[in-house]
């Protein structure tokens, strides 16, 4: 009895071993960069260094270095694992320049008060980036991981485009549909540009991803950049978030331009209540109508009708509370540190920048322009009275553009609120730059 | 051979904005449409929810009522009973 107990623990003991060993020899086998080391213990060469090597090893790896000794060879690593060397200026002088622009963006965000929730990531974003020897934009750096996650797949802005449906309510489009002309018209930003830097000499392609910023929504144009143009991703994006951003400075003045103050006066009506299963159906026609006409738009409208069938249905009020809360903030926080990792000096410092921010600010002003005069003109042929101010509102930069509009109207007559009137157009000029973003990938798929 | 890009450009003005209109005037007679259906077929059911706070009003004001009745019956009957 004894003996066959003893023979058996030996046969587990001897079977544990053989295991043991084989696993040891199949992690030989894994790590060869190992195989010197002797018994599986690593052992790192490791030679003497004196005080003074030492302190020089510490020098060449301080950011002080890395700024101020410019023929460094440092490399630029982009995230999809591309590396070239960096330039002196961009190594030096570039950063400098950089990282005094991300100042001006906290400045602008945090004492300004503009759209902060986009500003501060995305500046914080170009400040990590533009961190010398870290290599963050990387395929193995933050950035550069948050980067290749969302970006550069487009998945982040659909992501955005969802939580933006189920925050928005159609209820005053659905009020006044004819409103939604005037976010078509401020379209006009975008194809007005797209003549504009094709005449700069940027090519069809690139002049159709810049031209996008005129629809002033930042998700739709990373998605139209990530397809037509990838090499300006940064640019653009961070040419329409600062503008979307910079929606309280640029409109008003275009505004008052093109009316005068008696039509900034003009009050409008009160809208009609709007039965809930209108609500409840409006995505799913839109939907319909984008898979209809334009499917090349689907995924930017789907993602859209999703979010705002879900807050409609008051069924899944969990799932869209999450969508317009938990979600979007997730989303927005790698987003904004994901096209912040773009503004790194060998990237943004471009001489095309420069042309992307001008052509977005004409794009955003066309727009703005065009929505304002088509709502000029509708006023004239209307019963019921339009306030021309409504057509800025055409700009899809949702509220912000819409908050604008009230903001010029109160000022003009206090008391005369038109944040419910401006929202139609807006709304609708988010479904006009997602049908806009369809037409430009038609052209060029 | 030479392109004239500013001329495609224009080509695309127009398209764009065209589809954009198209689409958009679609959509503002799709809801029109939408609206005055089921504004004459599913006539408004606002009415029809509003009862229900009202009725719960109602209920409340019911189950006081009850609430005093029996709290006048205990005190009642604790009276006939010392």
């Amino acid at each position: 009895m004894k003996v066959k107990q003893i023979f058996l623990a030996l046969l587990f003991v001897c079977a544990f071993m053989t295991t043991a060993i084989q696993a040891s020899s199949q992690e030989h086998q894994a790590v060869p960069a190992t195989a010197t080391a002797e018994e599986g213990s690593v052992k790192h060469a490791y030679q003497p260094k004196s005080l003074s090597q030492l302190a020089v090893s510490f020098w060449e790896t301080t950011g002080l270095r890395a700024i101020f000794d410019t023929d460094d060879g440092e490399m630029a690593i982009d995230p999809s694992g591309k590396s070239k060397p960096m330039s002196a200026f961009e190594s030096s002088l570039g950063r400098i320049i950089m990282i005094l622009i991300v100042f001006i963006l906290f400045y602008l965000a945090i004492a300004k008060g503009f759209e902060p929730l986009l500003l501060i990531p995305i500046a914080f974003g170009g400040l990590l980036a533009n961190i010398p020897l870290a290599h963050m934009t990387g395929p193995h750096g933050m950035l550069g991981v948050i980067y290749n996650m969302g970006i550069a797949n487009e998945f982040f802005p659909l992501l955005i485009f969802m939580g933006v449906g189920a925050m928005t309510d159609f209820g005053p489009l659905l009020a006044n549909p004819k409103t939604a002309l005037l976010g078509g018209a401020a379209q006009f930003g975008i194809f007005g540009s797209l003549v504009g830097a094709v005449a700069l000499g940027f090519d069809l392609q690139s002049a159709s991803a810049i031209s996008i910023i005129g629809g002033a929504d930042g998700p739709t144009s990373i998605f139209i950049a990530n397809r037509l143009a990838p090499e300006m991703l940064g640019a653009i994006a961070v040419a329409a978030y600062s503008y979307m951003a910079l929606v309280p400075v640029i409109q008003p003045p275009i505004m008052k331009l093109l009316t005068t103050e008696e039509e900034r006066k003009i009050q409008m009506g009160i809208q009609r209540k709007v039965h809930s299963r209108e609500k409840l159906i409006f995505p799913i026609v839109v939907l319909m109508l984008s898979i209809l006409i334009l499917p090349e738009s689907t995924p930017l409208i789907g993602a859209f009708a999703f979010g705002n069938f879900a807050k409609e249905s008051g069924v899944v009020d969990r799932l869209s509370d999450t969508m317009q809360n938990a979600l979007i903030n997730t989303v927005t926080i790698f987003l904004g540190l994901g096209v912040g990792s773009k503004l790194a000096a060998d990237k943004f410092l471009v001489i095309e920048s420069l042309g992307i921010m001008i052509i977005g600010l004409l794009a955003f002003s066309a727009g703005t322009a065009m929505g304002v005069i088509m709502a000029k003109i509708m006023n004239k042929f209307s019963k019921e009275p339009i306030n021309p101010l409504i057509g800025a509102a055409g700009v899809s930069a949702v509220p912000m553009a819409a908050r604008v509009v009230s903001k010029v109207g109160s000022d003009a007559k206090p008391g005369n609120i038109l944040l419910m009137h401006a929202m139609g157009p807006n709304v609708a000029g988010v479904i006009g730059s997602a049908v806009a973003a369809g037409v430009l990938l038609s052209i060029f798929k | 051979m030479e392109v004239n890009v500013i001329g495609e450009a224009l080509k695309f003005m127009v398209l764009g904005m065209g589809v954009v209109f198209i689409f958009l005037y679609v959509m503002i007679l799709s809801v029109k449409i939408q609206a005055y259906v089921i504004g004459k077929y599913f006539p408004d059911k606002v009415p029809a929810s509003t009862p229900s706070p009202a009725t719960a009003a109602s209920e409340n004001a019911e189950e006081k009522a009850r609430v005093a009745a029996v709290i006048a019956a205990v005190t009642e009957f604790r009276k006939n009973k010392s």
